[in-house]
């Protein structure tokens, strides 16, 4: 079981995210998942997780740039399941235009924070993000 | 007043087949077919036969002729011949010899009635004469002249036969005035050619009578007229019809024409055009005059010549016209498919669009300018105009000879555009092409003097004058121009297509050069996307890892390999603002305008509290001054003035006191903001390219900054539809103003 999954297919941003994870000064166990075919399986418990339906994450960080399925589908799809409808999904992106973000809301995101592209500032903004959402957060809990 | 009031519209109410009077140069009988016994006999009738006509009231036919040479057996087989064949043309005239001299007998059968008619008989000798005229005429017809001169002839051949001093050919228009366009006359008169007369002087059931009888004299218009007598039983409803009478007598009002006009003795000959009145030959002769009836017969078949020669050369006419316009037309659709210019292939080659009509004067109101030739109202008018056709519903072309009944305001150009012919190019952007003709009062020449339409008579009473009916007329004429042909309009409705064709080629032209800049478009923002992301992700990671080496093992390295480390870090941040930067600027030149009203305060307040947060530790003030709202989109405004000020608190940035006021002001057409700063300012001279991508000027070198700043301000202006504008010097600060329009953008 991880607090946070991180759904990212770059391994440099999954790698720095992880760094900064463990430097936090939290108990926070986290999971990077690199592509949106896992991510699905993972969060509606498909393919390999069918049999063993791992507990759902507090809070899902998803780059919205994938090769394959994209940001988007995986957060429509899990927006149609009861078991995800309300899942924290904050989409977690390099890119501004307006466009994107307007997409990520009407997809369902519950925020959108773009990727601010220095170490200190990730560390800042990776912070504050559990602080909020794994702390501040009421959830409703669907096991 | 009087008992005869002067009113135009008594020659229109005036009875004329029925005035129960024949002309006293003959006689007149009304018989009934069955019984042959008189029912109508003419006063004069005395004089012929030796009996008053009260006498012969009622009796048969046989026995009138008792105290004559005439047998009455003679009359009465004539009589029944024409009975049996239906028809009284093989009769007439029949010569007969009454009181030693010899008449013509003319009879006919009309509303129940056979009507008997005496006139003299002329000299025998004319009638060989006139057959020789006859021949003539028909040769003259066959060959091929023109018709002016083919009229010219025919009157002058008309005066021979008849021998009156004058014969006019009197032609109608349309609103039946008349134009004398032919005139044989005795040398000592006045000329009479090109005369106009006003459509009252022949009124309306006069042209009828003129359609059914085709020669009518008046022998003399100083005689006095033979009432016509009936059987005491016969009942007055019921007067005698003389619409086929050759002796029917002259209205007085008519007589009273004559005499205004100085002539004694009249004869009309109708020229009819497919059944309809086109003219008249009018002869006039100053002294009374007689016209027998073989002659009048000549002269009526000289006219029906005419007659015929008229439909032909009339189709033949039309022939030309439409010809020579049809060419005229495909030269400029020639002219059209050759430039793909409109108004050059109209205006600008030997063969122009006044070539198509008879038009005097041509405007062509096209992608907002105005092109004229010929005769045309002034440009402002032709703006006007061109307003007032889009509120008509003149879809594909209006025509009218008669602008002002449609649009008062034409009434200031009626001398080069009382008609006018417009076709519509496209009702939305006002493009038309307009046909003027004249007003044509201007080429009418007046018959009499209109100043003086009514005459006092030597009993004091108002007589009335057929020269009256000027004044009338002149109103009517007024502001009107001659008709738009079937063929003229025909000819611009095609032209009408021509030019629709070529601007529906070209607009599809444009429609496809939209399709692929659609299809560019979408590849750069393909392209944009890719830079975004792609770029940016591995400028990131460069960035994150110097970052965590400088972190986990800054305390290895030595100053200067900390300095580099600073160095990677600030190159990539640079980097990554000027990417945004471009980004920013290519959206910009095509995102949707979302025009709103903006609140300026609270736009001005936030960048200004943003500013102040990063340039902590320096002594800036931002004031704001008045902040009337503008029309713009937000996210646009917002990174205009972030830019602006943002430049402002940039260069003040080496200022112990940086002041940055801004400034706004509402005027009628536009809202300017300023934004003045005490910075570095900049050598105007320098400044040409100062919104140019990428263009730095040279003191700013030391200042941070991509060269991309202003350039989007600029687009964002131009998106606007406003202005920027700026001074300074160096060491001596900036100022830029902006303005947007006042009223919102559509």
């Amino acid at each position: 079981m991880a607090d946070v999954l991180y759904i990212e297919d770059d391994p440099n941003d999954a790698d720095i995210f992880g760094r900064l994870m463990q430097k936090l000064d939290r108990h926070i166990t986290y999971m990077v998942l690199s592509s949106g075919t896992e991510a699905i399986n993972y969060l509606l418990g498909k393919g390999s997780y069918q049999t063993f339906r791992p507990q759902l994450p507090k809070l899902v960080l998803m780059d919205l740039n994938l090769d394959g399925i994209s940001g988007f589908d995986i957060i429509e799809q899990t927006r149609a399941v009861d078991r995800t409808r309300f899942l924290p999904i904050v989409a977690f992106s390099t890119s501004d235009s307006p466009r994107d973000i307007r997409s990520a809301y009407e997809a369902g995101v519950n925020a959108y924070v773009v990727k601010p592209g220095s170490y200190p500032a990730t560390r800042t903004l990776i912070d504050q993000l559990c602080d909020f959402w794994l702390d501040k957060n009421t959830r409703i809990d669907y096991t | 007043m009087s008992a005869f009031t002067v009113d135009l519209t008594n020659c229109e109410r005036e009875p004329i087949h029925i005035l129960g009077h024949v002309q006293s140069h003959g006689y007149l009988l009304a018989i009934l077919p069955d019984t042959y016994s008189v029912v109508h006999a003419s006063d004069n009738i005395v004089d012929l036969l030796g009996m008053p006509a009260t006498d012969l009231l009622g009796k048969s036919i046989d026995t009138l002729f008792s105290g004559t040479e005439l047998p009455a057996s003679t009359v009465i087989e004539l009589l029944n011949v024409g009975r049996r064949n239906h028809s009284w043309e093989t009769i007439n005239p029949q010569p007969v010899t009454l009181n030693d001299r010899t008449w013509n007998l003319i009879i006919h059968e009309y509303q129940g009635l056979i009507i008997l008619e005496w006139e003299s008989a002329g000299d025998e000798r004319n009638t060989a004469i006139n057959q020789q005229l006859i021949a003539q005429s028909l040769t003259e017809v066959q060959a091929s002249r023109t018709l002016p001169d083919l009229l010219q002839n025919t009157a002058q051949r008309i005066k021979t036969i008849i021998g009156y001093d004058r014969v006019m050919v009197y032609q109608f228009s349309p609103d039946w005035h008349g134009h004398v366009v032919a005139e044989a006359k005795d040398d000592h008169l006045e000329p009479y050619l090109g005369l106009h007369y006003p459509a009252s002087d022949i009124p309306r059931q006069a042209r009828e009578l003129y359609k059914i009888n085709l020669v009518r004299l008046i022998a003399d218009v100083g005689s006095t007229p033979s009432r016509i007598l009936s059987i005491p039983d016969w009942p007055v409803d019921q007067p005698l019809d003389l619409t086929h009478s050759v002796l029917r007598a002259v209205s007085p009002i008519h007589i009273e024409y004559l005499k205004n006009m100085g002539v004694q003795a009249s004869m009309s000959i109708s020229l009819l055009y497919r059944g309809e009145l086109w003219g008249l030959i009018s002869c006039h002769n100053t002294t009374p005059r007689f016209v027998d009836y073989p002659a009048r017969q000549a002269a009526k078949f000289v006219s029906q010549l005419l007659s015929s020669a008229l439909e032909f050369r009339r189709s033949e006419e039309d022939k030309t016209n439409l010809l020579q316009y049809t060419q005229n037309a495909q030269r400029l659709h020639e002219q059209l498919l050759l430039t793909d210019d409109v108004a050059r292939a109209l205006t600008k080659f030997p063969v122009t669009a006044l070539d198509v009509t008879n038009a005097t004067g041509v405007a062509l109101l096209f992608n907002d300018k105005i092109y004229q030739l010929g005769q045309t109202p002034s440009e402002a008018q032709l703006w006007e105009l061109g307003q007032w056709l889009t509120t008509t519903n003149a879809e594909t072309f209006l025509e009218t000879n008669h602008l002002t009944s449609l649009y008062p305001p034409a009434e200031a150009f009626r001398e080069v555009g009382a008609g006018m012919l417009a076709i519509a190019l496209s009702r939305e952007l006002k493009e038309y092409v307009l046909w003027f003709k004249p007003e044509r009062i201007r080429e009418v020449t007046w018959a009499g003097n209109p100043d003086k339409p009514v005459t006092v008579g030597g009993d004091g009473q108002l007589r009335l004058s057929p020269r009256k009916s000027f004044e009338a007329w002149t109103e009517i004429v007024r502001n009107t121009s001659n008709h738009w042909t079937e063929t003229e309009i025909g000819t611009v409705v095609k032209l009408r297509e021509d030019i629709l064709q070529v601007l529906t080629k070209q607009a599809n032209a444009i429609r496809m050069l939209n399709q692929r800049l659609q299809v560019a478009y979408e590849e750069l923002d393909a392209f944009s996307y890719t830079v975004s992301h792609d770029l940016r992700t591995p400028l990131s990671s460069i960035r994150c890892y110097s970052e965590i080496l400088l972190e986990e093992h800054g305390k290895d390295f030595d100053e200067d390999a900390q300095a580099l480390f600073q160095k990677i870090i600030d190159s990539t941040e640079r980097m990554r603002s000027l990417i945004r930067h471009i980004l920013y600027y290519s959206r910009m030149g095509r995102t949707d305008l979302d025009t709103q009203s903006i609140d300026m305060r609270q736009l001005l307040e936030g960048i200004r509290e943003e500013l102040l947060v990063t340039a902590k530790g320096r002594s800036l003030q931002i004031e704001i001054g008045n902040t009337p709202p503008i029309n713009a989109d937000s996210t646009m405004a917002l990174q205009l003035f972030t830019n602006l000020i943002g430049n402002a608190v940039k260069y003040t940035q080496h200022k112990t006191d940086a002041v940055v006021r801004i400034n706004g002001q509402q005027t009628d057409d536009e809202v300017v903001y300023t934004i003045e700063d005490n910075g570095i300012g900049f050598d105007m001279k320098q400044a040409g390219k100062m919104f140019d991508l990428f263009k730095r000027l040279e003191n700013a070198r030391n200042y941070e900054g991509s060269g991309v700043g202003l350039a989007i301000v600029k687009r964002i202006i131009n998106r606007h539809q406003g202005k920027i504008w700026f001074r300074s010097e160096p060491d001596r600060g900036a100022t830029f103003s902006i303005s947007f329009p006042a009223v919102p953008l559509v």
